[in-house]
């Protein structure tokens, strides 16, 4: 992932978008993979490229829970919050991950080394409950086994 | 006939053929997400690594799904003459060493995690995989290819029938391919059930060009991944249907929004994307007809509404996924107001089966109302979470104990939730209901895409309403005030409820938000409270004692249970207050104790020390 994006990168990377075809999304989730965050001056100049106004980009931004507006934590535990996942303990998992992080869902470290994640089901219900850390499902959870994932993604195992 | 197409198709035959007369023994290896989330790129490794480090002559390709989610990663090996094929469950990387040293080295099999023989005679070890009692009664027509095919190989679709039904709908007048649609009954399988020969008839009228398709691969029903399945294992059924919507509307342009929690999803649709388009049946002048149609991939950004569909042609269109206000329809005014059908990956799919066998073929599979097969996914308090596809009117109960394999331990089943968080929930007491159309709509409910999830007596009816009035909370694009703050409302209560404050008064609050909600622009809305109002109609009880008892039954909401320790001696104590988040369990010299302002009732003690810590009733 790159560092701080440049405005005059900002403006290649999305030089060829037009919001005429529907390339708004497409845009910022490029914007996303390359800099794993959409900033503000990325939105200044996707709206230049777009032809409209950042507010309107920043609506899509803010409506789409996938866009992140800060770059992301090094590790980062998602907890998915499917049905399958919560009848099976689910919740007792998260609310043992936010303790054990102390974080909220959705929200990171200060110094940005680990954060928590609202996860959506992604059909892989075999394996409830389950996290995915750093990307990969953890699956056939138990509160304890969380707690012990949580601690070493914190450091403190 | 097309010439185009016949050379084509005859060339990826033979090829086909060529393929399984090598000689050699052939290993597929499926890798869906389910099987990945079970190691099924690492089993795939080791089979290359075991199969070169021996010397082995042996084809290894990768696959689709077979529906057996649970036992991932499958893997099957066809014998070097071509004679025999069987499928083995649960190869995973540490099994793969003596799996590939009985199948491939001595040329034998391993019953010990065989599921059954696909082709060939069936011996004493091993039955025939269609006996197999997970498959016995699935009728396996949208997943005919699942699992046998390589999804990202045109070929292998092409070979076995693939883009046959485009085909001859290219040659048909686009009234005679929407008879046809008609006739075959086929229902909108998002869960509304609207004829699709109908909704593309609208498309065909409409009187603006150019016009687009638009395919709902956003699946956002947790719970459900049937089109998952299916944009994994046959990505290609997908795209001919929609090169046959194309046809019988003259759209030029379609669009598959799928949802971004399926990375594997969208690289084989692009992947088939491409090779269709280099085999020419996508983009201009396909397959020399004159005709032009072109596919786009786009990608969602987490979203529930834009599974509505004009919240879906709004996300594409460039604004947030907010569902529009109808009239105008989508096929009058959809993507850039111009003339637009959007169906769901399901729909679409069945098209070439209609379009290859014919309309009646295609229904005569059963009597029921609602025509073809459906493909569904069980999980929840299920032990064996997997994707089947039946014709309609099988019993809920038998989809549960046939496919399902029952709940976990045999508890006794409490109820079930049909189909996606605004479907509701229904007791054990509507088991017996077919899955169909019919009997769901006159409960006030709908079957949704497909994801059926039981739950058993452990779970408690107001933690699920207070689970799926949050997610439709957390959803709601904001437009409504009904909905926006119906559903913070209904969240309010349930909270309260579940931690002992409920009141009398708020069960008619509910019927309130019920009724008011209802009247929301779009099903986001207007269904959002159908899980309380089936909860309050099968579960009041339940409902009654939270509030006026003070107990939750089952023991399991936070706010209505304590923590104790019942043996203070117990040596696994010690363990308990190690895993304890909050540091709750306090060694108070010769004993432990739980100090209860400090728990979180996350039960992690209870995991570990399951004899020491025993579950109380809070306020009773």
């Amino acid at each position: 992932m790159a560092a701080e994006p440049t405005t005059r990168e900002l403006r290649e990377l999305v030089a060829e978008y037009e919001f005429e075809r529907g390339h708004l999304l497409p845009a910022l989730i490029e914007i996303q993979e390359r800099y794993g965050y959409v900033s503000p001056e990325a939105i200044e100049v996707l709206a230049r490229q777009m032809r409209t106004t950042p507010a309107l980009v920043y609506g899509a931004v803010s409506f789409y829970a996938d866009f992140r507006t800060e770059p992301p934590p090094e590790r980062e535990i998602a907890w998915c919050s499917g049905p399958a996942c919560r009848i099976l303990g689910g919740d007792r998992i998260r609310e043992a991950l936010q303790h054990t992080l102390g974080l909220a869902l959705d929200s990171q470290s200060e110094d940005g080394a680990y954060g928590l994640r609202l996860g959506q089901c992604n059909g892989t219900c075999s394996e409830a409950p389950q996290v995915w850390l750093d990307g990969e499902v953890v699956g056939d959870l138990t509160v304890a086994k969380a707690v012990a994932i949580a601690r070493d993604v914190k450091g403190d195992a | 006939m097309n010439d185009r197409f016949t050379a084509i198709a005859a060339e990826a035959r033979e090829g086909w053929e060529a393929s399984r007369a090598s000689g050699r023994e052939q290993v597929n290896v499926c890798l869906d997400t389910s099987s990945l989330a079970r190691g099924g790129a690492e089993t795939l490794a080791a089979l290359q690594e075991a199969v070169a480090a021996k010397g082995l002559n042996v084809d290894i390709q990768t696959t689709g799904s077979w529906g057996f989610c649970w036992l991932e990663p499958t893997v099957s090996v066809r014998s070097a003459a071509g004679t025999r094929t069987v499928l083995y469950h649960s190869i995973t990387p540490d099994r793969v060493e003596e799996f590939v040293q009985a199948t491939l080295v001595e040329a034998g099999e391993f019953p010990e995690l065989a599921l059954g023989v696909v082709e060939g005679a069936p011996s004493d070890a091993i039955g025939m995989l269609d006996d197999h009692p997970f498959m016995q009664g699935q009728i396996r027509r949208l997943m005919a290819n699942c699992g046998q095919i390589d999804p990202e190989n045109i070929d292998h679709y092409l070979a076995n029938g693939g883009y046959e039904g485009f085909v001859k709908s290219l040659d048909m007048e686009p009234e005679a391919i929407i008879e046809v649609m008609l006739e075959s009954g086929l229902g909108g399988r998002g869960g509304a059930g609207f004829p699709a020969g109908r909704k593309w008839d609208f498309l065909r009228n409409a009187t603006a060009e150019p016009r687009y398709l638009v395919c709902n691969a956003d699946e956002g029903d947790p719970g459900a991944w049937v089109n998952r399945i299916l944009m994994e294992s046959d990505p290609h059924l997908i795209i001919e249907g929609m090169l046959i919507a194309a046809m019988a509307t003259n759209a030029v342009e379609g669009y598959i929004y799928i949802r971004h929690e399926y990375p594997l999803s969208i690289e084989r649709m692009n992947v088939a994307v491409e090779q269709a388009r280099e085999r020419g049946f996508l983009g201009e002048d396909v397959l020399g007809s004159g005709k032009t149609f072109d596919l786009v991939v786009f990608v969602g950004a987490g979203s529930y509404v834009c599974g509505e569909e004009t919240g879906l042609i709004n996300s594409i269109d460039g604004y947030r996924g907010m569902p529009r206000i109808r009239p105008p329809f989508p096929a009058q005014a959809g993507l850039w107001n111009l003339p637009t059908n959007v169906n769901n990956v399901e729909t679409y799919a069945n098209a070439p089966l209609v379009l290859r066998h014919g309309a009646e073929w295609w229904s005569g599979v059963s009597d029921d109302e609602a025509k073809g097969t459906k493909m569904f996914t069980i999980s929840g308090a299920v032990n064996q979470p997997g994707c089947v596809e039946i014709p309609f009117g099988l019993s809920v109960r038998d989809l549960l104990e046939k496919y399902g394999g029952g709940t976990p331990g045999g508890a006794p089943l409490k109820g079930y939730q049909p189909g996606g968080p605004l479907s509701g929930v229904l007791s054990a007491e509507e088991a017996d209901l077919p899955l169909t159309l019919a009997p769901f709509r006159d409960r006030g409910l709908f079957l949704g895409s497909g994801g059926i999830v039981f739950f058993d007596e452990t779970t408690s009816v107001v933690d699920l309403c207070t689970y799926f009035l949050s997610f439709a909370e957390d959803e709601s694009c904001g437009r409504c005030t009904t909905c926006f703050q119906g559903t913070q409302r209904a969240v309010e209560i349930l909270r309260r409820i579940g931690n002992g404050g409920g009141r009398d008064s708020d069960l008619d609050k509910f019927e309130d938000l019920i009724q008011t909600m209802t009247w929301s622009n779009c099903l986001h809305g207007s269904f959002a409270m159908t899980t309380v109002k089936l909860a309050l109609r099968y579960f009041r009880e339940e409902f009654e004692t939270l509030i006026r008892e003070k107990r939750d039954p089952t023991r399991s909401l936070p706010g209505m249970i304590t923590y104790e320790i019942t043996s203070p001696g117990d040596p696994a104590l010690a363990e308990a207050a190690a895993i304890c988040p909050t540091e709750a369990i306090v060694d108070a010299g010769s004993r432990f104790e739980i100090v209860d302002e400090l728990c979180i009732r996350c039960g992690a003690c209870a995991e570990v020390a399951p004899s020491a810590v025993t579950v109380r009733d809070r306020f009773v």
